[in-house]
């Protein structure tokens, strides 16, 4: 068990977050959180309702820009450069640090297209040869090729939930992102198709730094080797997700794991 | 410690723990009851204790039916976990203690006849009151989580495997010396190590309940040499 | 026993009827209650006071209705069989005159006879008037007696007075929606006919095709056949409700929407949203005025400036523009409920990509709202091209069928207007073509409506 405890701090994160704030307007929603993200291990951020768990996720790609009252304090880098400084381009931060959502949300255009969406805005592609293979590329990758291949002008919209979802991974994936966050990504699927994102998880690992956040106990205890659990806006306990799930240091995250929270 | 949201998981786990406290309090009764009967050369008493290990037994089955269901149905975490885990093997733990006090009773008869005579069997009530109270405390230490308790057990292992041995040496000692008891030695030799058996499983049992309330592993403890092989 | 009078007394009687049915009900069904049974009551007793009450005002009230209708005919019918009435002339227009002043004074309408006649009458008239009255109350009152006394014996604990009270509630509701259905149904009817009876007089392929619009000169005796052209009335609706009016209404009201979305801070939105609205509150008329007196000579001054012929002061483009002006909160607002509606997902979904704000708007949201938007555009040219007053005052009357947005034009909403002001025959092609412009104008409105709701329901479907 210690050993493990040590190897928890990587000898080089890809992300790091010092003393993290946030604040929507007067509210602060994270009270000073640190923790380091690394590559090799998918990090499950777990917690109740409003813990800040999301809100948290979503500062590691700046996605609370779009949000106008919120604000936020600290330092959170990628590969050891400030994302929150003035010569970081948002645009180019959101390629490299992907993300997906709640809900599946495929743009109302072709499965194709859909694919396509991130590598035309960033220029990734020179030529439509170029394209097709990042397209069939990137939907192998999310374990959705062979079920598509055929309909790809198809609209994104028509397929099950839980092939939207991989259609969302994979369009994070088209643009070569080095961190991909979810946000609950199968809180909106069935087992079977919530087992194959899961599974899906469990293949992408070590090609990109993932973190997930979920309501799913089990799900944070199935797909990931590091669990962070928040409560209200801190963050209580960081480590192994074995220890995590047989033996939690902090009260807190004990009684929530073991339901007895609230 | 706070209840859960499901209060059916807090019944189910107080069940589980229930069931635990009674086959603990009818293996300890068992021992005692053993012993007296070797004392006592109760032929009766002997057969009442071969008749109530089956309820040991059932309480067994009924924990490990439980558990199972725990786990399908709760998807038990940490120390909720640790708690069933802990239950599932200290029943079967406990269900071999009964067996050895079981076995002691089993043997009483077989060394009725001069049992006076051999002098060794006066140290076999202290040894086999030192392992009862061994279990009994264990089970304490689990009813209260109580890790320290649990700790003293371990320690206490000790007392038992020094009685054996002293036991073992006399017995040699008087099997040498008169030949003719040496039927009914042995039979009082594999009651010896009956007991001892039943201290080690107490020791295991407070490993288990050691791990279940702090969720550490005990460190590997340093046994004393043992004198002879494990039968 | 006059009307106000037995009106009162009705609704009195309904009142009793409620209160001493809700009584009764209450008491009864305390009673029952004691024994227990869960099924032995069923509905509130206010609901078997509402019951009675119905029971009671209905009957008699219909047969009000019934008798305010007959009863005049009745009255008429007694008075002639007066022995006074021997001495009517038989001529039916003298005599109905005469009927009429006496009807009149006897009514109190009327203080004296100009006609002698019509004075050996009133006497009759004045009897005949009260008989019926009274009968008419005390048949009223006989009625709602009855009525209200039978619904009264069923009053029973477990009597379901709250469905039939619902369900009257549901006639009621649904006779009023029958009411705006029919009369929809009866101008679409008169219009038919009108216009029925205007292609029988013309060609309704040279109506719909023709290139001359010249109803004065059919008015004024030269044959119908080639005067009914309306092309260049369609042109001219087109032109300026279709064309220029969208031009200027589209990318505004767009560019606001996207803007009021996308980009205002709620502080702005909250301010400017309401603004804009204000704008589709301006009465027409002022827009017509503004458009006639303020923009059509100032774009005429513009076009003779810049040398362009046939400018007129009352030109297609002055109309237009204006129009365009009022119609920007119409598609703006259209466009703002779309585009709202496309998910926020879907807009965290682009910018997590790294796309910009504008390529979001760009290749996401516009394109999700495309549908609601084109049914928004749609539903405003519908709007446009009904719309009269602006197009009255400022698009002119001539009927040009030309490309020049600074010459005059007139549109089919004009002509109908000028068509039937002034003194008409009701029986003239003139008159009557209006009734057809109107048809076709409803025709193509109905078709835009249905077309834009469909596109608009259909999308909302694809987000639900």
């Amino acid at each position: 068990m210690t050993d493990e405890q040590k190897s928890l701090a990587p000898a080089n994160p890809k992300m790091t977050a010092r003393d993290v704030k946030v604040f929507y307007g007067p509210k602060q929603a994270i009270k000073g959180v640190s923790i380091d993200v690394d590559m090799d291990n998918v990090t499950a951020f777990i917690g109740p309702s409003g813990c800040g768990k999301s809100t948290f996720l979503r500062t590691l790609n700046r996605m609370n820009d779009t949000v106008a009252s919120a604000r936020v304090e600290g330092t959170i880098t990628l590969d050891g450069e400030d994302i929150y400084a003035p010569s970081m381009d948002v645009v180019q931060l959101r390629a490299r640090v992907g993300m997906v959502f709640q809900k599946p949300n495929p743009f109302p255009k072709s499965i194709y297209e859909n694919i396509a969406y991130g590598p035309r805005i960033h220029g990734l592609a020179a030529s439509k040869a170029d394209m097709d293979v990042i397209v069939e590329k990137s939907l192998r990758r999310a374990g959705l090729w062979e079920e598509v291949k055929d309909r790809l002008q198809d609209s994104g919209t028509a397929l099950s939930g839980g092939q939207q979802q991989r259609l969302c991974i994979g369009r994070a994936i088209a643009v070569e992102p080095e961190v991909i966050l979810m946000d609950e990504p199968c809180s909106a699927l069935d087992p079977i198709a919530t087992a194959k994102i899961e599974e899906l998880i469990h293949e992408l690992r070590g090609r990109y730094a993932i973190v997930i956040v979920t309501h799913n106990m089990q799900q944070a205890a199935r797909v990931s080797q590091r669990t962070a659990f928040f409560h209200l806006g801190e963050l209580v306990e960081y480590g192994v997700t074995s220890d995590i799930f047989t033996n939690p240091k902090a009260e807190r995250t004990k009684d929530y794991i073991t339901g007895r929270y609230g | 410690m706070a209840e859960h949201t499901i209060k059916a998981f807090d019944d189910e786990i107080d069940r589980l723990r229930g069931l635990i406290a009674e086959m603990g309090g009818r293996a300890e009764a068992a021992i005692e009851n053993a012993m007296l009967a070797l004392q006592r050369h109760d032929k009766v008493l002997a057969a009442e204790v071969v008749a109530d290990d089956r309820r040991i037994d059932a309480i067994e089955a009924e924990v490990e039916k439980l558990v199972v269901e725990v786990i399908a149905l709760r998807a038990p975490m940490a120390n909720d976990l640790r708690d069933v885990i802990a239950a599932l093997k200290i029943v079967s733990v406990v269900e071999r203690i009964g067996d050895y006090a079981k076995n002691i009773a089993k043997r009483v008869p077989l060394v009725a006849t001069n049992s006076r005579t051999v002098e060794p069997i006066s140290l076999l009530p202290s040894m086999g009151q030192v392992a009862g109270e061994m279990v009994h405390d264990v089970l304490n230490a689990y009813a209260a989580r109580d890790a320290d308790l649990a700790l003293a057990v371990v320690e206490r292992d000790t007392v038992v495997d020094d009685f054996y041995n002293s036991v073992f040496r006399t017995l040699v000692t008087y099997m040498v010396e008169n030949p003719k008891t040496i039927s009914e030695c042995a039979h009082l030799l594999f009651i010896a190590k009956n007991i001892e058996r039943i201290g080690d499983h107490a020791t295991n049992v407070a490993e288990m309940v050691y791990y279940a309330a702090t969720g550490k592993t005990l460190p590997e403890r340093e046994r004393g040499p043992d004198i002879q092989m494990e039968d | 026993m006059t009307g106000p009078a037995i009106i009162l007394l009705l609704a009195g009687l309904g009142a009793i009827a409620w209160v001493s049915a809700r009584a009764r009900a209450m008491r009864l069904q305390t009673a029952a209650r004691a024994t227990g049974r869960r099924d032995a009551v069923h509905s509130l007793p206010g609901y078997h006071g509402w019951y009675v009450a119905l029971w009671t005002l209905i009957p008699a009230g219909i047969f009000l209705a019934v008798w305010a209708n007959i009863a005049p005919g009745l009255v008429t019918q007694s008075v002639l069989a007066d022995p006074a009435a021997q001495a009517l002339p038989a001529d039916g227009f003298a005599r109905s005159a005469i009927l009429g002043e006496a009807r009149a004074i006897a009514s109190g309408l009327q203080a004296g006879a100009f006609n002698p006649a019509s004075q050996a009458l009133v006497e009759p008239y004045r009897t005949a008037i009260s008989e019926y009255g009274i009968a008419g109350a005390a048949l009223a009152l006989i009625l709602a007696f009855a009525g209200g006394a039978y619904a009264f014996t069923r009053i029973r604990p477990d009597f379901r007075a709250r469905t039939r009270v619902e369900r009257l509630v549901m006639m009621a509701l649904l006779l009023a929606s029958l009411l705006a259905i029919v009369t929809t149904l009866g101008i679409v009817a008169s219009l038919l006919w009108e216009s029925f009876r205007f292609f029988s007089m013309v060609n309704p392929i040279d109506f719909l095709f023709g290139f001359k619009w010249s109803p004065q000169s059919a008015a004024m005796g030269y044959g119908n056949d080639d005067a009914f052209g309306a092309i260049p009335l369609f042109w001219g609706t087109i032109f300026i409700g279709a064309i220029i009016a969208m031009i200027v209404a589209i990318p505004l009201g767009l560019m606001s929407a996207v803007y009021l979305t996308q980009y205002a801070s709620p502080a702005v939105r909250k301010w400017m949203k309401p603004l804009l609205e204000v704008l589709a509150g301006v009465p027409t008329v002022v827009y017509g005025y503004f458009a006639a007196l303020t923009v059509a000579p100032a774009l005429r001054d513009f076009a003779v400036a810049i040398g362009i012929q046939g400018a007129s002061s009352e030109s297609a483009l002055a109309a237009g523009l204006v129009m365009g002006v009022m119609i920007i909160p119409f598609v703006s607002s259209m466009a703002d409920d779309s585009i709202a509606a496309v998910p926020q997902s879907m807009r965290d979904g682009s910018l997590a990509m790294g796309a910009t704000t504008s390529e979001t708007i760009k290749r996401v949201l516009v394109p999700a709202a495309l549908p609601g938007v084109v049914g928004g555009v749609l539903l405003a040219v519908s709007r446009a091209i009904g719309e009269t007053m602006i197009v009255v005052m400022a698009a002119g009357l001539a009927a040009n069928l030309t490309l020049n947005p600074f010459a005059s034009v007139t549109t089919v909403t004009t002509q109908i207007v000028q068509l039937l002001t002034g003194d008409q025959e009701f029986d003239s092609a003139k008159t009557l073509a209006a009734f057809a412009l109107g048809l076709v104008l409803f025709v193509v409105t109905l078709l835009l409506n249905i077309v834009a709701l469909r596109v608009v329901k259909k999308y909302r479907e694809a987000y639900e």
